[in-house]
């Protein structure tokens, strides 16, 4: 089986806090912190940690600005982070076609 | 099986997509119900022969009331079918979107209905333009947060209206005709034809 795929796939998206961010901005022009928090049940300290990573990856683009006096922060996915993310599903359905075809192995980020 | 670790990760992909994205399951029959209800409400309209700007106005508005309670309806259906917050942000996103120019083509429509009596010109052939342009608007308006063919909706509805007035005003001025045609061309006929696409689409995206 051809190991390509596996080594191509991107460590930064490959976490699954982080996919998970890049799945829901990928379907949204724009989501706020809030809505990513309350839609992925995560902590604002957990959801902050995998904001910074995926922001200086350059793949989300962060806007603080402010709504009803209220700070307000909205993420949205910058044209480096779609497209980190479509070459992501494409080298998850590559691997799946492969699979298909050939006994396959673990998920290599469990192997480390 | 050790490797079904990419076919997970892509199912959680689809999933997070979908349910951050408004209903698109529910899109389908909200299209194919807005049709038969445009084309049942073109037929009473041509049977009644509802002809008078006021009883033409009335109609239509009611029927597009009816489609706006009947789509919410539906959403709210297959929201809790899913489990899902019906008022979510992605839905609360795509009625902010729409609202704007639904309501102004549903003013306009009240006021050229019910104010504009004993004008010298009848609106009635024009409100189905104005509405087709509207509801164009607020297609492509909603296409920012929905999938992207809705986006295109709204451009077919805005290309056919420009072009069918283009037909009438200037190749065919002389024509006479029921202005419900147009409404159930476009109000009932348009939603039918994409909601079977949506449909039989989607069926053949699950059947893969």
């Amino acid at each position: 089986m051809n190991p390509e795929p596996f080594l191509q796939l991107d460590r930064v998206i490959h976490e699954k806090g982080r996919l998970a961010i890049m799945s829901m901005l990928a379907a949204n022009p724009e989501l706020s912190f809030t809505e990513l928090r309350d839609a992925l049940s995560m902590t604002d300290g957990n959801l902050t940690t995998h904001i910074k990573a995926l922001q200086q990856e350059g793949y989300i683009y962060v806007a603080k600005s402010f709504q009803n006096r209220r700070p307000l922060t909205t993420c949205s996915l910058t044209a480096a982070g779609r497209k980190a993310f479509v070459e992501y599903i494409n080298l998850l359905e590559q691997i799946v076609r492969q699979s298909k075809s050939n006994p396959s192995p673990k998920d290599p980020s469990e192997s480390k | 099986m050790e490797s079904d670790w990419a076919v997970q990760h892509l199912q959680t992909i689809r999933t997070l997509m979908e349910r951050s994205a408004v209903y698109r399951h529910a899109l389908a029959p909200i299209m194919l119900f807005a049709g038969v209800l445009g084309v049942a409400a073109a037929a009473i309209g041509l049977f009644f022969h509802c002809d008078s700007l006021r009883a033409f106005g009335s109609l239509w508005l009611g029927t597009a009331v009816l489609a706006a309670v009947g789509a919410l309806l539906i959403v709210r259906r297959q929201a809790l079918k899913d489990r899902e917050l019906f008022w979510s942000p992605p839905t609360r996103r795509v009625v902010q979107a729409i609202l704007p120019p639904l309501l102004a083509g549903m003013f306009l429509g009240a006021m050229f209905t019910f104010v504009s009596r004993g004008y010298p010109v009848d609106f009635s052939l024009l409100l189905p333009f104005l509405w087709a342009f509207f509801y164009g608007c607020a297609l492509h308006s909603a296409g920012f947060f929905m999938p992207r063919g809705v986006k295109w909706f709204g451009w077919v509805y805005i290309g056919l209206a420009c072009a069918i007035l283009v037909i009438i005003a200037i190749l065919r001025p002389e024509a006479e005709f029921s202005p419900h045609w147009l409404m159930g061309f476009f109000f009932g006929v348009l939603h039918l034809v994409y909601g079977a696409y949506l449909y039989l689409t989607e069926k053949g995206k699950n059947a893969a």
